[in-house]
């Protein structure tokens, strides 16, 4: 009598070892009546992610002493991001001179919680000075509308959030912070860790001229997508790509600073 | 309360539509990492008279070649200008950027510019007819992701083996005089553990997906 053969694929679930969640090896299987027998497909032991990062928070008082500091790991991109990245798959480049209007976009939600088509992929009609940016982050001096910013909010991060639950504002009344640039840095590829790392980091610092204490309870992270002509703007959309509750509260004294480091790590092959 | 999220980033090959290969895309390589900061360096508050490329990164493009690319361009004084600094999505037979697959076996490296030897489009001896891109995606408040991918045919009369899959992202900005930038360059690589055997008039799909979840 023939042997049966039955092919199967088994994707074990996952499991905890010394505290870190890994997944079992994927196997390939052949069975038999008497018999079956694996070879592994490939490691899916969860691998680093992707894109990860941590944030910094470094709190001075009005003499330029430490009064706080922390590092806390980056939790929480949240679909915005996902969004941008679909739009990415979708341009094409590449289109005759000729053409104008726009080849790729996306839906992102914008900080005011409405759906907005974001252009990927535009070229402006017969006017001059035609272009863009999809996805610009760094900020001018006291612009709290993108870049870093900071809230006081506590709400828990879910993935369709689209702004701080409680955003501190720019300004140098009561509650308010004075915003700095932002600042974004270039620092390189770490191949001293296994898989090796390229880190970039967002920085901006935060003046407290408010006149009492003000404290930090989340981060975000607003990009914008401008596109512009000499006929006018034509898009200028801000949209939340990071939230991060930290796990301490941070309290800036009047007359004192914050600056908060974003730095992302991109895990590379 | 804290929550986190995690983000996963998967490969999954299909023959002729049954699922050969499913695993963890491990491969970002450094350019990814660089058009990320180019992109973010951006100001995007540019007023609305100027022009030339306010924000920029450097790449290494699939000739190997040190490139500047545009993050942030305005056209100056001609019509019709524009772009996108990240591009995958390339059209039906092109196989110079998007989802690419080859046949070789060198190990990824960050500084990968390139597939370690492509599989050109083409009907050919060890050539895929390569076909247009696909983008599917699903968002909600706890599990979210976004996919692209891409199918090749086998019409070259004989076997076609894979052993290497990779995307090629492109950027291009133009006006009505000229394509002021056109660059290729690779964002991810991933090398199979074991080679996908594409029989002739076969079809293989590749699927980058990325996904966000709580």
């Amino acid at each position: 009598m023939p042997r049966e053969k039955i092919n199967l694929n088994i994707d074990v679930s996952t499991v905890v070892v010394q505290g870190r969640e890994v997944k079992l090896p994927f196997l390939k299987c052949e069975a038999s009546v008497d018999v079956i027998r694996c070879e592994k497909l490939t490691d899916v032991i969860e691998k680093e992610e992707p894109v990860r990062g941590f944030i910094e928070v470094d709190v001075r008082d009005s003499e330029g002493r430490v009064v706080q500091r922390g590092r806390h790991e980056m939790r929480s991109f949240v679909n915005n991001l996902l969004r941008m990245l679909e739009g990415f798959m979708r341009a094409v480049g590449g289109v005759a001179l000729e053409f104008w209007g726009v080849v790729a976009s996306t839906t992102v939600i914008a900080l005011d919680g409405s759906s907005q088509t974001t252009w990927i992929e535009r070229y402006a009609p017969d006017s001059y000075y035609g272009g863009g940016t999809p996805m610009a982050l760094k900020a001018g001096d006291n612009d709290d509308s993108y870049g870093i910013i900071v809230g006081s909010g506590t709400t828990t991060v879910t993935l369709d959030q689209y702004s701080l639950a409680s955003k501190i504002p720019h300004g140098t009344g009561a509650g308010q912070l004075d915003y700095d640039p932002v600042t974004v840095e270039d620092l390189g590829l770490d191949t001293s860790v296994s898989p090796p790392v390229y880190r970039l980091r967002v920085i901006r610092a935060f003046k407290n001229l408010s006149g009492g204490d003000v404290s930090i309870s989340e981060v975000g992270l607003v990009a914008r997508a401008y596109w512009k002509d000499s006929g006018g703007l034509r898009q200028d959309i801000k949209y939340l790509i990071a939230r991060d509750v930290l796990p301490t509260s941070y309290t800036v004294p009047n007359g004192g600073s914050a600056t908060v480091a974003v730095t992302v790590e991109v895990v590379l092959g | 309360m804290r929550a986190r999220t995690k983000i996963r980033a998967e490969v999954i090959l299909e023959v002729d539509g049954r699922e050969v290969y499913r695993g963890p895309s491990s491969s970002f390589v450094t350019n990814f990492s660089k058009l990320l900061l180019g992109m973010l360096s951006a100001p995007g508050n540019t007023a609305i008279g100027s022009s030339g490329a306010i924000a920029s990164t450097t790449v290494t493009d699939t000739d190997g070649l040190s490139k500047t690319v545009w993050t942030e361009w305005y056209a100056s004084g001609t019509y019709r200008g524009g772009g996108t600094p990240m591009a995958m999505g390339a059209p039906d037979n092109d196989s110079s950027f998007g989802v690419v697959v080859g046949s070789g076996t060198t190990p990824v490296s960050p500084s990968d510019y390139n597939p370690s030897s492509l599989i050109p489009h083409g009907t050919s001896t060890g050539q895929l007819d390569y076909e247009p891109h696909t983008v599917t995606s699903s968002y909600s408040s706890t599990s979210s992701y976004v996919e692209i991918s891409r199918s090749f045919v086998n019409r070259s009369g004989a076997d076609v083996i894979v052993r290497e899959v990779g995307l090629i992202s492109r950027s291009y900005w133009k006006d009505l005089s000229a394509v002021r930038q056109d660059i290729k360059y690779l964002i991810a690589r991933d090398v199979l553990p074991n080679p996908i055997l594409i029989p002739n008039l076969s079809s293989l799909t590749v699927r980058y997906r990325i996904s966000l979840s709580l």
